[in-house]
């Protein structure tokens, strides 16, 4: 390999891990939902892609800024959050296991439907951002839309740890994730912090959408299986139910891809990303930060 | 006065309470013993509003709260003590005693009273900001106590709270328990411990399979009797 082929591989990796900011933020999601709930949210990523698509809708009627595609994916992700709880889960016998899992199953073919239903399965076209912007560091070039998603990604998680670490709300849904019963106990109401926990998430998986959109340039209703996969890779690697680890682990499996891609090529690529999961599944089943269990 | 009356809660078809009725005097420590399976949990549960009665009342100074969810019976002033202490295992003992302030909106308040709990118990002063998983379980069960206090309850409710522990820590929380009743809180405690209990309690309940079956002070009963029903249940002691 030649001094060319070696720029051209990093700078594929780091493009990779630049857009692995959305995995990154789809991780912490699928793991504040298991935090709170124990359960999968299988339709999570699916709502994230469909908040994207609202945005376009915004945009179709106010002639705006395409800035404000992002604020229109993250309000409408809000409000999909909040159905996808009063649908997939306020009224699912949560001691089944399996109710969740398949209503939220459900939810992502319902939500795939609907897009595809309306947009006739065409894929549209997504505004991006800093598109025409190319930062030079010696070598390499840094897409600036790119730049911008992950600048965003970095936001987002950040707002995210202040919430979860720093508020009143981000105190009761730490306690609620650790000891429900005592959470309760403390006159903490568990379906409150449930519901917000569903805005609140999908608020950032809105915004992961219409990064996804802004850094591909295009919306699909083929989008969301992969990202799914994606999500629930990056919560396995992370560790299920740490926000650093997927934090880590998006930014990781965003590199990898490209990596895989640049070396096998785009139709090999998510072959070994599958792998790269079973190797964890069986390796290092808690995830890269898994902790010696503490005492009880 | 606190007064729980005729209540039945059940888990599916098994009935845990079968029509259980007490009263707590208001500034008192009052005991609740029994064996194994006799209930004991399922009644602080029920009380705290955790389950649901399927008929009965309770009430506090005349107020219902069977019915009420968790929180709201918290802010009519009852917190209880849970049974193998529950705390938050990845928050600080600090952010254990904030969790159990929830309710409040006084700041200023509530850091006074963190204070005042740092003084009570000054080895949670000692380790404020380490994870209260990595306490030890005489630690544990002082920040579960102190976390229940954060909501300046009127009524506090504990269940075994010297459970798993050894003797000295023992004696260290029952001492506790004696203090918060001379500050003026009522105490409504269950035991296994039942010398230590009816060492400090004024009144105490023996409960047997769901049911009540005994109700005095401590002088009325011989201590080993009281003992011997609150370990083995009246059928195998008189059989
Ligand atoms: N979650 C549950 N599901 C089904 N049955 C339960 C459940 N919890 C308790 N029980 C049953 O209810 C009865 C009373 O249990 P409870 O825990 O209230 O007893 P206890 O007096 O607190 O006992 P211990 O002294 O061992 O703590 C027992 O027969 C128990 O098996
Ligand atoms: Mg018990």
């Amino acid at each position: 390999m030649d001094l060319l082929d070696l720029i051209d591989a990093v700078q594929s990796v780091a493009d990779g891990v630049l857009f692995g900011a959305t995995y990154s933020l789809l991780g912490i999601g699928f793991t504040l939902i298991f935090g709170v709930m124990h359960k999968i949210n299988l339709s999570y990523a699916a709502a994230s892609i469909g908040a994207a698509y609202a945005s376009l809708l915004v945009m179709s009627v106010v002639e705006a800024p395409a800035v404000l595609a992002f604020v229109a994916a993250a309000a409408a992700g809000g409000v999909i959050g909040g159905l996808v709880y009063l649908v997939g889960f306020r009224f699912i016998p949560l001691a089944n296991p399996l109710a969740t899992l398949m209503s939220t199953v459900g939810l992502l073919l319902l939500i795939d439907e609907i897009i595809v239903h309306a947009t006739a399965g065409v894929p549209l076209s997504y505004p991006a951002l800093f598109s025409d912007v190319i930062v030079q560091v010696g070598p390499f070039g840094l897409r600036g839309d790119l730049m911008f998603v992950f600048a965003l990604g970095c936001v987002c998680m950040t707002l995210l740890l202040l919430l979860l670490y720093r508020t009143r709300l981000g105190l009761a849904t730490r306690a609620v994730s650790q000891q429900a019963t005592a959470s309760l106990l403390c006159g903490i109401s568990t379906t409150q912090v449930n519901v917000l926990t569903f805005v609140i998430t999908g608020v950032v998986g809105g915004i992961a959408g219409a990064m996804t959109g802004a850094a591909i340039g295009m919306l699909s209703p083929l989008l969301s299986l992969p990202l799914t996969v994606k999500g629930l890779i990056v919560t396995v690697i992370g560790g299920l139910g740490s926000i650093p680890g997927a934090i880590i682990a998006g930014l990781i499996v965003g590199g990898l891809e490209n990596a895989f891609q640049f070396f096998r090529g785009v139709s090999e690529r998510d072959l070994y990303i599958m792998l790269l999961l079973f190797a964890f599944l069986v390796f290092r089943p808690g995830g890269i930060f898994a902790k010696s269990s503490g005492r009880d | 006065m606190f007064e729980v009356s005729d209540i039945v809660a059940a888990y599916g078809k098994i009935e845990a309470l079968k029509g259980v009725s007490l009263k707590v005097e208001s500034g008192r420590i009052t005991c609740l013993l029994g064996p194994n399976g006799a209930g004991k949990t399922t009644l602080m549960m029920t009380i705290a509003g955790i389950l649901q009665p399927r008929r009965g009342s309770i009430r506090l100074e005349g107020a219902e709260l069977a019915g009420l969810s968790p929180a709201r019976i918290v802010s009519r002033g009852v917190a209880l003590v849970p049974e193998n202490r529950l705390v938050f295992p990845e928050m600080s003992v600090r952010e254990n005693l904030l969790a159990g302030a929830y309710q409040r909106r006084d700041r200023a308040g509530i850091d006074s009273d963190i204070e005042r709990m740092y003084a009570r118990f000054p080895r949670l002063k000692e380790r404020r900001d380490q994870m209260a998983g990595t306490l030890s379980g005489g630690e544990q069960q002082m920040l579960a106590v102190a976390r229940a206090l954060m909501s300046r309850p009127r009524l506090l409710l504990m269940d075994e709270p010297s459970l798993g522990l050894a003797p000295l820590i023992v004696a260290e929380i029952f001492d506790i328990i004696a203090e918060l009743n001379r500050d003026g809180t009522t105490i409504f405690l269950v035991e296994q411990n039942a010398h230590m209990a009816l060492k400090v309690a004024h009144q105490f309940f023996l409960m047997e399979q769901g049911r009540i079956t005994f109700s005095g002070t401590p002088g009325q009963l011989a201590e080993d009797e009281v003992i011997q029903r609150a370990y083995l249940g009246t059928r195998r002691a008189v059989g």
